[in-house]
């Protein structure tokens, strides 16, 4: 949802489809598609391709930009886990505010009232 | 200047080095339901958790409850704890309330169930970096004597979440820092107030390993090396590789 707030603050229109790997795009994000590839290398299990992203990355945005990256991954890593260890629901202005995207994108069905 | 990174081949922010030391720091001393030996033998077993057999069987599962058998673990913790750190470790999108309810007469309280959850947090959140940078994860703290503090917050209450917590006109004198001022408390963050140390401890890395609170909405300027786009690009990514709709 703040990606999309960043948009609206900077009159653009991010592709949020390439959030679920819907599109192989950059999202409409400066180097979005080596950011999205490195994300999804460091959740993975394959170094090779680890060591790829983490070295194309690095090289588009510098080493602080990749220190800042993955230090994003690793803290969404863990946020992720509190929210659905814990059962927290969407806020009701957040979900008020993001049910267009959400049904667009298909990721109601990661709703942790909806598992059994 | 911390030195927490100080071998890392790239430079970490020392803000960053320095919030992920404290972090190392806390996880060591007694917390308020566990003591520091059994807090550093949950950060052991979060580690532990991605090469057991069991976990593996249940990810290739179509339903993790279909699979019986014994988590391989460390043999340091209660079966019912190793359950609850490999289960947050390995599979955390298929997480149900039916599974937390049967956590509990198991014969753990809510509230150390929180604790071992903030704790499998901050490891992730703290290996995870490191995977990425490529960096070595840091040797886990030495255990601090002590025991815990039992200190369960008057105003805890069930509200949305499975777990109680506190809303912040519950908030007694003790706990009135707990949330930030001048804007509603996120849920992220009432999720653990059943044991307010680790709202604390946990968001103080949220503040430097993403960006403080009043950062993450501030879109007129950068604050990372990277831009708001970019940071929330990635988050969203993970999360919905992690199946978390939150």
């Amino acid at each position: 949802m703040l990606l999309r707030a960043s948009g609206v603050t900077h009159n653009r229109a991010y592709d949020l489809s390439a959030v679920t790997g819907a599109t192989p795009g950059d999202a409409g994000v400066p180097y979005g598609r080596l950011l999205v590839e490195f994300a999804e290398a460091v959740l993975g299990d394959d170094e090779e391709v680890l060591d790829h992203a983490r070295a194309a990355l690095s090289a588009a945005i510098g080493p602080a930009g990749l220190v800042d990256a993955g230090a994003v991954v690793g803290l969404f890593n863990a946020i992720d886990r509190v929210a659905d260890a814990t059962g927290i629901p969407l806020e009701a202005e957040k979900r008020e505010a993001s049910a267009d995207f959400r049904a667009a994108l298909g990721v109601d069905r990661f709703d942790v009232g909806a598992r059994d | 200047m911390s030195e927490f990174y100080a071998s890392a081949p790239i430079p970490i922010r020392d803000d960053l080095a320095a919030a992920h030391d404290r972090a190392w720091v806390r996880i060591g001393r007694p917390g308020t339901w566990w003591d520091g030996a059994q807090r550093v033998a949950i950060a052991a077993e979060t580690r532990n958790a991605p090469s057991c057999a069991l976990c593996r069987r249940r990810k290739e599962a179509l339903s993790p409850a279909a699979i019986e058998g014994t988590h391989d673990s460390l043999s340091a913790l209660p079966e019912i704890v190793v359950e609850i750190v490999h289960r947050v470790r390995t599979d955390p999108g298929r997480l149900s309330e039916r599974w937390f309810r049967g956590i509990i007469p198991a014969g753990l309280s809510e509230e150390q169930y929180v604790e071992t959850v903030s704790i499998v947090a901050h490891v992730v959140a703290i290996d995870t970096m490191a995977r990425g940078l490529g960096i070595d994860e840091p040797a886990l703290p030495q255990p601090q004597p002590g025991t815990p503090s039992r200190n369960r917050p008057y105003g805890a209450q069930l509200g949305g979440a499975w777990v109680p917590w506190l809303e912040p006109a519950d908030l007694s004198e003790a706990e009135a820092d707990l949330y930030p001022s001048g804007r509603p408390a996120a849920n992220i963050m009432k999720a653990m107030s059943l044991v307010p140390d680790e709202v604390r401890g946990f968001f103080d890395v949220v503040s430097y390993q993403y960006q403080p609170p009043l950062a993450m909405r501030d879109f007129s300027r950068e604050y990372r090396a990277i831009s708001h786009a970019q940071i929330e690009l990635l988050a969203a990514r993970v999360s919905v590789l992690n199946q978390c709709l939150y």
